[in-house]
């Protein structure tokens, strides 16, 4: 048993480098996720009122949105190696 | 009602019982009034005619003690105002520009300049009749003050001032010489040492009321000449005048910064000092003013000179006795005079028994670090005119802001001190203290780093709002509607940004909280953009001046550095506890030419079509 321990111990020991990625792509996936909720509220109240008096104020707050989004998948790409689309 | 108000409830009540009683009296009261009215106008003239000339002046003089005493001498024998210069030397040395020593000798040097009045009023006012030059200095005064031209006013109120100190001298002239043919005071005269001590007593209370020992002087003078005092009592009179002086120091440094107080201080003890160095030789000293009147060809029984020469003489022993160590003067003040105003913001997270776990001592400086910013929300709120319950209401902001009906009067200088610099000290010398007391994992100590740089983004933010609170007081309601709008664009973006950063402080802090600043930090840049847009359409269009304009985008410019400061700040006390989440909002944070892009898509509306 002990001998077991220690091995897995090694083992994520020289695969730590490994781990600190999984864990950074499972936080960009949680931030996308965020953020893709938020996205689709603040669309949501301006298809309700396009003319609303902070229109301006929310289309900023989409683009920032947007442009966050698209560098989060860009670094997922990178991280995961995988050249197709992500659905974050 | 205040001590304040019944005294001069008080103080009015006597008068007009006086007045009622006594036609001289009111003769005497109006002389008194008339002189403090000039000394008043004296002191705003040389306020528009020095345009900076006596701070420069001061500026120079601080290298050598005999520079200050002779600056404290000259521009108070010039201005006939000890007080005019004493509080630009007080304002010098709150603001350090110079040190406290030099402070010192000014003030010793304007309790020499300030005897010039006593030989003044002695050797000319009461001996030539100059109420007849009184009249043509007014006619004269005012024509210069319909001029538009700056100095011209200032020459005006100069010579409106001395026009009025004559005709108050003259008033109190005439009126106790006819207060001589019915009452007399000088049959309350007192020798000995509870003479002493009475008068000097009186002689400050008058001071203390009527706030100048000029005025003072001139009462005991002017008194002196019609025989309503001795000349014993003449003498206590005046050294009671020169301890009113302190009183009305003393009071005036009480809401001055810490360099005034000790300035304060300074004055307060070295009068005291030469008031008993005099009491306790007032023979040698009248001793020494019998030979120097008589060296002067003074004759025996002109106590008029022989009082302005006493006067002179007691405040140079004084001066003669502190010289020498105004140096440890301003060391023993700086030492001891420490005040702690009970207004003085303390830092009520930093422990030392936090430096035990670097994990404590993070989250101990963040919440510091807070309550910091929690301080200058509540500055920067009041310096837009704002409340803090209308900012953190739902309140719509833009109402609020055009509703403004007055620029909330507010001593930033003040709070900064007490509220923002206090707290920021303590925040930096507690990392300084932690680095010091033991192993900091590195990743903490960069937390630290952060907490550090986001403390110094709030200082620097409130700096700006100074800047800003200036011009809005000055310009922030205008009746201008082009300027006023500006002007509500600014206050809204600021009030925007603080009711932003307090919403989010308020959430349930998520995996993208502080990536929502982002957009406020668009919403920045697109300002600034449109800002100078409209400007420049305003100029075009004649709404405004250039140079109104050019207060404007500097004014703009200062809330763009505070919105951006503030974003920063918010972004490192919002950002998330787990090191992989922290990463990950680096990596999807905006950068600068993100921003602009950003920024410019929605100037252009492209984000209403994509």
């Amino acid at each position: 048993m002990k001998t077991k321990k220690l091995l897995s111990r090694l083992r994520d020991f020289l695969d730590a480098e490994r781990t600190d990625q999984e864990r950074e792509v499972d936080s960009i996936r949680q931030v996308l996720r965020e953020l893709r909720e938020k996205q689709r509220k603040f669309q949501a109240k301006l298809d309700d009122n396009p003319e609303r008096d902070d229109r301006e104020e929310i289309e900023g707050k989409l683009q920032a949105i947007r442009t966050q989004r698209q560098k989060g998948v860009e670094r997922l790409r990178v991280l995961t190696g995988r050249q197709d689309g992500f659905k974050d | 009602m205040s001590i304040r108000t019944v005294v001069l409830a008080v103080l009015l009540g006597v008068l007009a019982w006086g007045f009622w009683q006594s036609g001289d009296f009111t003769e005497i009261a109006a002389g008194v009034a008339i002189f403090l009215f000039g000394m008043m106008s004296l002191e705003q003239g040389f306020r528009t005619f020095t345009g900076g000339t006596l701070e420069t002046l001061l500026e120079a003089s601080t290298n050598r003690l005999w520079k200050s005493v002779g600056f404290g001498i000259a521009s108070t024998t010039l201005m006939q105002s000890s007080t005019l210069v004493s509080l630009v030397t007080i304002s010098f040395v709150s603001a350090q520009m110079i040190p406290l020593a030099s402070g010192i000798g000014v003030v010793l040097g304007t309790n020499l300049g300030t005897t010039t009045g006593a030989w003044l009023i002695a050797g000319l006012g009461l001996r030539v009749n100059i109420s007849a030059y009184a009249m043509p200095l007014l006619v004269f005064a005012i024509v210069l003050m319909f001029q538009r031209n700056k100095m011209a006013k200032g020459v005006g109120s100069i010579l409106l001032g001395v026009g009025f100190l004559f005709l108050g001298i003259h008033y109190m002239k005439e009126g106790f010489d006819a207060f001589q043919e019915t009452f007399d005071l000088a049959a309350y005269s007192m020798e000995g040492m509870a003479g002493l001590l009475v008068y000097i007593g009186i002689g400050m209370l008058i001071t203390v009321i009527m706030q100048s020992s000029h005025a003072t002087l001139l009462v005991v003078i002017t008194a002196l000449a019609a025989g309503q005092v001795t000349y014993e009592n003449g003498l206590a009179l005046a050294i009671g005048a020169n301890l009113g002086t302190a009183v009305t120091t003393a009071l005036g440094g009480m809401t001055a910064h810490l360099g005034g107080k000790r300035l304060a201080v300074a004055h307060v003890v070295f009068n005291v000092t030469t008031a008993l160095v005099a009491v306790m030789f007032m023979d040698w000293l009248r001793l020494g003013v019998d030979f120097g009147g008589n060296l002067l060809g003074f004759a025996e029984d002109d106590f008029l000179l022989r009082l302005a020469l006493f006067h002179t003489l007691f405040n140079l022993l004084g001066v003669l006795i502190f010289a020498p160590f105004t140096k440890q003067l301003a060391s023993l003040l700086e030492r001891h005079v420490t005040f702690v105003s009970k207004r003085t913001v303390k830092p009520q997270f930093l422990h030392k028994d936090a430096f035990k776990v670097p994990e404590v001592t993070v989250a101990a400086v963040r919440k510091e670090v807070w309550h910091l910013y929690e301080n200058a929300f509540a500055l920067i709120t009041h310096g837009l005119s704002l409340r803090r319950t209308v900012v953190r209401s739902e309140q719509s902001l833009s109402d609020a802001v055009a509703r403004t009906q007055r620029i909330m009067p507010l001593d930033i200088d003040d709070d900064y001190e007490q509220r923002i610099k206090s707290l920021q000290s303590a925040i930096v010398e507690f990392i300084s203290e932690s680095g010091a007391s033991g192993d900091i994992p590195a990743a903490a100590t960069e937390q630290l780093y952060e907490l550090r740089h986001a403390s110094q983004n709030i200082v620097l933010a409130v700096k700006d709002m100074k800047h800003l609170h200036k011009n809005l007081g000055r310009q922030g309601l205008s009746r201008n509607r082009a300027i006023r709008e500006r002007y509500d664009e600014i206050r809204l973006l600021l009030a925007g940004l603080l009711r932003e950063i307090e919403q989010l402080r308020q959430e349930e802090p998520g995996a993208s909280t502080v990536l929502a600043l982002d957009a406020y930090k668009v919403r920045v840049e697109r300002f600034y953009r449109e800002f100078s847009v409209r400007l420049e359409a305003s100029i075009r269009e004649r709404r405004m001046r250039g140079a109104e304009a050019t207060s404007l985008m500097n004014d703009a410019g200062y809330a763009y550095d505070i919105a951006r400061m503030l974003i920063e700040a918010a972004q490192i006390l919002l950002v998330a506890k787990e090191k992989e989440v922290r990463l990950a909002q680096s990596q999807l944070a905006l950068s600068d030419e993100e921003i602009e892009a950003a920024a410019e898509r929605v100037s252009s509306g492209e984000e209403r079509t994509s």
